[in-house]
């Protein structure tokens, strides 16, 4: 295997330059929404009594996903001895922290008391979910600097650090995935599959986005990458993604089971948001990129790896919207057997639209994530100029 | 002269000093006595309230209680049914099987033994008193809505709008805060003084005398006979989360 020194980017290219001016604009823009937020209160966003979390939540949560999933091409490397992907280690636990960072800011930016944000550190509910990832988001920001540390100064550590950020980044997703799946009142939430498939969407997302900056980076910044990495990383985009759908069935199987559920799963199935169901979260979350990434001629092109990649994004981001958005709207059954109905829209759909200022608040966290990443590159040696994987290794061929 | 290594570490200081100060002192505030209070009963951790609703006294047509709660603790309307802020509301019921009558009950928190609202609050400012209530502090919300998600009866509210105290309003309801979360309180501020939650007074005066409050733990009180006497249902018993609101008649 030839990984040649890492280095950084000398980050005074015209290109370069928009991509911090467009990152940049995305976080003003989530600043300006901020303020908009905070002098209007929430009555300026689209969200209401019924659903309480939307749009910055949508980025958020998508964020924190993905950052985990990052991690995912380090940990190959230094967890389960795959050295072929030794030479990304460095931008991997890197993208993992940016994206970590944008995610928390939306997070923190979208509450309705932000200026109290200092009271989550003095008192503190151990029960809650939410307190737990304030240990956990933290936890594995100073996990991914340790292996950073590791892989920049102190190599004998790289092992020790690598295996806790994995064990950090697959506690991380049970946690954010918990927020969700420990909530008993919510038909769509309830579920001991929750987190793992947050684990599992995790990967797959993760990992396509790093192959997607990988690709473009490499090539905008003149490196040479060996086209049978991407094709490896393209068979691991494969093994996930089959994992994500074998989730998806295993807990449809489950609850079709059981005639309690008939009604929530019916109403997932054909109901008002069942588009963002079968476009979002089944077409480009899972089918679409399979046929992409099995299809023979499509599959072994960087072109065709890269759409199967986007798309699992944007499925990824689509099954945070139906588990959040779907999972509001869905009216709560006050007393089963009973249909009921109020001016509080009582046994209602949830009605629920993005407005522009929620949208503006999520890119801001895209925004903070890209920055720091391009950032990155020009400050520290996360990439190789040259990276060739080792003689005879051929990756396997769906 | 300072050096500038002493500036930053002394700024440094200043900063986090600054960004401290505001929860020490909270940490620190003292905690107001009961007895400075006229009239003020203490919680005692034996006691339960809870309240007996009999569907077959109330009608669709009444909302003496709506209108009582909203009177006593300022809960104002927006104007925007998404929006509004609901501490007590009127649900029509009818079975799917549509074999029996329309019912019409109030729906209002049940001041759970188990409350998962209570559970997922990061800051602890949703709290179980020591005579069950579960409250809000107000002051240690962070607008995070958890426990809206978390609550299976929607009785909880995000403020979305800045409000006033209206003129003549009653002190002892606390000052209504833009970004946070609120919910009936079952009066508690009414139940320190001996007195019954404004709901329930109002349904007595001029509803049907459907609703009825107490301390469901002293075998005297009428709530705790009935409770023990009669069928009675709470809201998604299947939860396990002992709600302390029971319905009679349903």
């Amino acid at each position: 295997m030839i990984i040649s020194d890492y280095t950084t980017i000398k980050g005074c290219s015209k290109e370069y330059w928009k991509l911090v001016g467009g990152s940049g604009l995305m976080l003003l823009a989530g600043l300006l929404a901020f303020l908009i937020i905070e002098i209007n209160g929430h009555s300026i966003t689209n969200m209401t009594n019924q659903i309480v979390w939307g749009t910055p939540h949508v980025f958020a949560i998508s964020l924190l996903v993905m950052a985990s999933g990052a991690l995912n091409l380090a940990s190959m490397a230094t967890v389960f001895g795959a050295a072929h992907y030794k030479p990304f280690r460095r931008f991997s636990a890197f993208l993992a922290i940016a994206l970590l960072c944008g995610g928390l800011a939306v997070l923190m930016l979208d509450l309705g008391r932000p200026d109290r944000l200092l009271l989550t550190m003095i008192h503190m509910n151990f029960r809650s979910m939410f307190t737990w990832n304030v240990f956990l988001y933290s936890g594995f920001v100073v996990l991914c600097f340790l292996y950073l540390w590791a892989m920049f100064e102190h190599e004998e550590w790289i092992k020790v650090a690598g295996s806790a950020a994995f064990a950090g980044r697959l506690i991380l997703t049970t946690g954010t995935g918990s927020i969700f799946g420990v909530i008993h009142a919510r038909e769509l939430f309830h579920s001991a599959v929750t987190a793992p498939t947050f684990i599992a969407v995790s990967l797959t997302s993760g990992t396509a986005l790093c192959l997607l900056l990988l690709v473009t980076t490499f090539h905008y910044t003149n490196r040479s990458l060996d086209f049978r990495l991407v094709r490896g990383m393209r068979n691991m985009l494969i093994f996930f993604t089959l994992m994500v759908g074998y989730l998806f069935v295993i807990e449809k199987f489950t609850k079709f089971y059981s005639p309690a559920f008939y009604d929530v799963e019916r109403w997932i199935l054909a109901g008002p948001y069942s588009p963002l169901y079968w476009i979002g979260v089944i077409g480009c979350g899972v089918v679409v990129p399979l046929a992409l990434l099995f299809h023979k001629r499509i599959g072994e092109s960087t072109k065709g790896i890269m759409w199967a990649s986007a798309l699992i994004i944007v499925g990824e981001m689509a099954f945070i919207a139906h588990v959040l958005i779907a999972g509001q709207a869905y009216p709560l059954q006050l007393f089963p057997g009973y249909e009921a109905a109020s001016l509080f829209q009582d046994g209602q759909d949830g009605r629920y639209f993005p407005s522009i200022v929620e949208i503006m608040l999520g890119l801001g966290g895209v925004g903070i994530a890209g920055l720091i990443y391009l950032l990155g590159l020009r400050f520290f040696r996360l990439l190789p100029e040259r990276v060739v994987a080792p003689a005879g290794w051929e990756p396997w061929k769906p | 002269m300072m050096d500038r290594r002493a500036v930053l570490g002394l700024g440094g200081a200043v900063a986090v000093g600054t960004l401290l100060a505001p929860g020490i002192r909270l940490l620190a505030a003292p905690q107001p006595s009961s007895s400075s209070v006229p009239n003020k009963t203490e919680a005692l951790a034996t006691q339960r309230w809870a309240m007996l609703i009999d569907v077959n006294k109330c009608s669709a047509d009444c909302s003496s209680c709506i209108a009582a709660c909203r009177e006593e603790n300022h809960v104002p309307m927006f104007g925007d049914a998404d929006r509004d802020i609901h501490w007590i509301r009127k649900v029509e019921l009818r079975d799917r099987e549509r074999r029996k009558p329309t019912l019409s009950l109030p729906a209002l928190c049940n001041h759970c033994e188990h409350p998962p609202c209570v559970h997922v609050c990061p800051t602890g400012a949703s709290f179980i008193r020591k005579d069950g209530l579960v409250l809000i502090d107000e002051h240690r919300c962070i607008g995070c809505r958890y426990c809206i998600i978390a609550c299976p009866y929607k009785s909880r509210s995000l403020v979305y709008f800045s409000t006033q105290m209206p003129i003549g309003g009653n002190p002892k309801i606390p000052i209504r805060a833009k970004g946070v979360v609120e919910k009936c309180t079952f009066c508690v501020h009414r139940i320190d003084e001996g007195l019954q939650p404004a709901c329930v007074e109002a349904c007595s005066r001029s509803g049907g005398g459907a609703m009825l409050f107490g301390d469901l733990n002293d075998p005297k009180t009428e709530i705790s006979q009935r409770v023990k006497m009669l069928r009675t249902e709470v809201m998604r018993e299947d939860l396990g989360l002992k709600p302390h609101v029971h319905y009679q008649g349903l």
